[in-house]
């Protein structure tokens, strides 16, 4: 039944793209994919999907409008509509101007999102989908101010978007950082108002040899911190029982990106310093459960081609500032990635893994994928996501190990 | 006349003989020095289609529209997919130097990651977009890379060509020579053949359309055939504007993610 909606929907947009296409200016595109993934440890079948992501475009003169709406149909889950983008733009001698629901993507670093921070992402899955899926929208304002290689780019965003968290009592749900389950209070969200904007600024430079990016913002941190409102401890025994309120709370960041050729190699960096962000902590130590520390991000990395295949590897550390030793998080984390492209039969196959991996614990996440196109329009594709180790950001997920397979119809 | 006078009078008629035969056949690098320095125009732009031939004669189309301008710092291109749908809108952006040794600039834009992203230029003998041609095919050789000499003369399709066997200087370069056919008119190379390190013919590049486009001669229709793996890759260039005065900064970020 559920299928069977998608496919009418399928056809409904294609009448719509065939009257569209007389229009000037009006391009109706995207794919139909269907994915089925299953659990290595008992073989379950955890994921059966079926998407129609759309991207409706049309054109006159310096404006424009922009559509990517998603539908998605889950086994054993009600069909789930989603607005990914709708803005309008207009294109200026020297400006663009998008308004609007829109994604927002800074950064030189691939799988990384240090300087990456206007964007909400959706772990809801964790780090598994495709990066593409990962990145979440924002509803303001964008202006971007051109001269020559030089550009300057200005968000406003009256509306906050919060992360998309792993459903509770799911395979991706993590671990709480606190000592008994908690109950929790309704979260705290910024309401829609002028004293609730975020604001963000980049500069931007793309030359020869190097390109620069020096950015900054203000903003609701996309994660919640957790504030105790109320706990019982009892002597000898501990914590028992705890209330927590998520609350997002105002952070800001400064920082920057570049990459640069150097011989056949390319060399990337990026960093930032955060300000005031709530890190958890022994509740018994910090009463209201968390203490704030600024912080730095920083990232330097390198891609290379040889032998047909594209090679690229970034060291990653997260470093917490005057930490104290009854934090959750630790003061230093260093995770690498590694990544290893090579296509074959005339670009037709493509076979990738990317890795993430955490070095203390040493922990890692594996995602090799092969993608056949056999047409240019259909592709079929073989992937699988490997938790190795017990503990870390990713061996915690050690039992998730999966292996996936799908076909995808691009138009 | 004294034997000074004869000394002059032979060494004149020695030079201007020199000068007569040079005029009648130049050197296979002066040939090659002409093509490369044939006008190319300030700026070329048009849509460029890519025909993908297997060995069982099955067919994958690439679509795409492409600007090159020629500045101060060197050339610039841009090319932007516009088909298979699942590559469109992925933009392609290289900027080359005249300096000898000085590798190009390349960027990338992928539509899906919203993101443009510098990658390395050294895959110079990587396959362009899975066709015949290389990006090194695709480039304008520099003529002191190789050693030339002309082997010969013969009619291709009625134009008189000079032939001119090129080995490059570099022994781990990507062919161990070519041989291209330069039409004497026209200074276009109109075939050209490429051999690999067994010295066995590799590919063979053949052009079947020139046309002179605001006094330009611009290849229309260009065909890259893999003799030893039987694949063939189809080019047309339509469309085709030459000298509109496209201004350097249209090859820019803002250009890659919004097309063209």
């Amino acid at each position: 039944m559920m299928k069977s909606r998608v496919l009418w929907t399928l056809a409904a947009v294609f009448l719509a793209a065939a009257n569209l296409a007389g229009q000037e200016g009006a391009a109706v595109n995207g794919y139909a994919r269907t994915k089925a993934g299953a659990l290595l440890e008992d073989a379950s079948l955890f994921l059966s999907e079926t998407t129609l992501d759309l991207r409706l475009s049309y054109r006159s003169g310096d404006a424009g409008f922009f559509a990517n709406p998603v539908l998605y149909e889950r086994e054993g889950q009600t069909e789930e509509p989603v607005l990914r983008e709708a803005y309008m733009d207009f294109r200026g001698e020297s400006f663009d101007l998008r308004l609007g629901k829109q994604q927002i993507i800074w950064g030189k670093g691939d799988g990384v999102f240090i300087t990456d921070i206007v964007s909400p992402k959706d772990l809801s899955r964790f780090l598994v989908p495709d990066f593409e899926e990962i990145r979440g929208a924002v509803t303001g304002a964008c202006l971007d101010l051109y001269l020559g290689s030089h550009a300057l780019e200005l968000v406003w965003l009256p509306a906050f978007t919060p992360w998309t968290a792993p459903a509770a009592g799911s395979l991706w749900a993590p671990a709480l950082p606190f000592p008994v389950t908690p109950t929790f209070e309704s979260v705290v969200s910024p309401g829609f108002s002028l004293d609730n904007g975020e604001y963000f600024a980049r500069y931007s430079f793309l030359g020869e040899s190097f390109d620069l990016a020096l950015m900054g913002g203000w903003f609701w941190n996309d994660t919640p911190g957790y504030t105790v409102t109320d706990k019982t401890f009892v002597p000898g025994v501990g914590i028992t029982a705890l209330t927590v309120r998520p609350e997002y709370y105002r952070t800001a960041a400064a920082g920057y990106a570049a990459s640069g050729a150097m011989g056949p190699v390319i060399l990337k960096s990026e960093g930032a310093f955060y300000g005031l962000r709530r890190y958890q902590g022994n509740p018994m130590i910090y009463p209201d459960g968390y203490a704030e520390k600024y912080s730095l991000q920083y990232m330097a990395g390198a891609d290379a081609s040889a032998a047909g295949f594209t090679f690229g590897i970034q060291f990653i550390q997260d470093l917490i500032l005057d930490h104290d030793p009854d934090l959750v998080d630790p003061e230093l984390k260093t995770t690498m990635t590694f990544v290893a492209t090579r296509t074959f039969l005339r670009d037709t196959l493509t076979a990738e893994v990317f890795t993430y991996m955490g070095l203390d614990p040493l922990n890692a996440l594996v995602k090799p994928k092969v993608t056949w196109d056999a047409t240019d329009a259909l592709e079929f594709f073989l992937g699988a996501y490997l938790f190795l180790g017990d503990e870390g950001d990713f061996g915690r997920y050690d039992s998730n190990d999966g292996v996936y397979l799908g076909a995808k119809f691009s138009f | 006349m004294n034997a000074h006078a004869n000394r002059v009078l032979i060494l004149t008629a020695t030079l201007f003989a020199a000068v007569a035969l040079h005029a009648a056949e130049p050197s296979g690098t002066e040939i090659m020095q002409a093509v490369y320095d044939r006008p190319q125009g300030k700026d070329v732009q048009g849509t460029l289609t890519m025909t993908l031939v297997d060995s069982k004669g099955k067919e994958r189309v690439r679509s795409l529209r492409q600007v090159t301008g020629t500045f101060a710092s060197g050339e610039k291109k841009l090319m932007v997919f516009l088909g298979p749908a699942d590559v469109r809108g992925t933009s392609f952006m290289n900027w080359s130097y005249e300096e000898a040794g000085r590798s190009d600039d390349q960027w990338i834009y992928l539509p899906a990651l919203k993101r443009v992203k510098r990658i390395s230029s050294e895959g110079r003998g990587d396959s362009f977009m899975g066709s015949d041609f290389t990006y090194d095919d695709l480039g304008d050789r520099h003529p002191s890379e190789d050693e030339h000499r002309v082997t010969g003369s013969e009619s291709i399709a009625g134009e008189d060509c000079w032939i001119v066997e090129s080995v490059p200087r570099d022994p781990k370069d990507l062919y161990s020579r070519t041989v291209t056919w330069v039409s004497k008119k026209t200074m276009v190379g109109v075939k050209r053949e490429y051999y690999d390190h067994r010295g066995a013919l590799l590919k063979t590049l053949t052009i079947s359309k020139l046309e002179s486009i605001s006094g330009v001669w611009v290849i229309l229709k260009t065909e890259m055939r893999n003799v030893q793996k039987n694949t063939s890759t189809r080019i047309e260039f339509s469309e085709v504007k030459v000298n509109s005065g496209i201004p350097e900064d249209e090859f820019t970020e803002r250009a890659m993610t919004r097309g063209l």
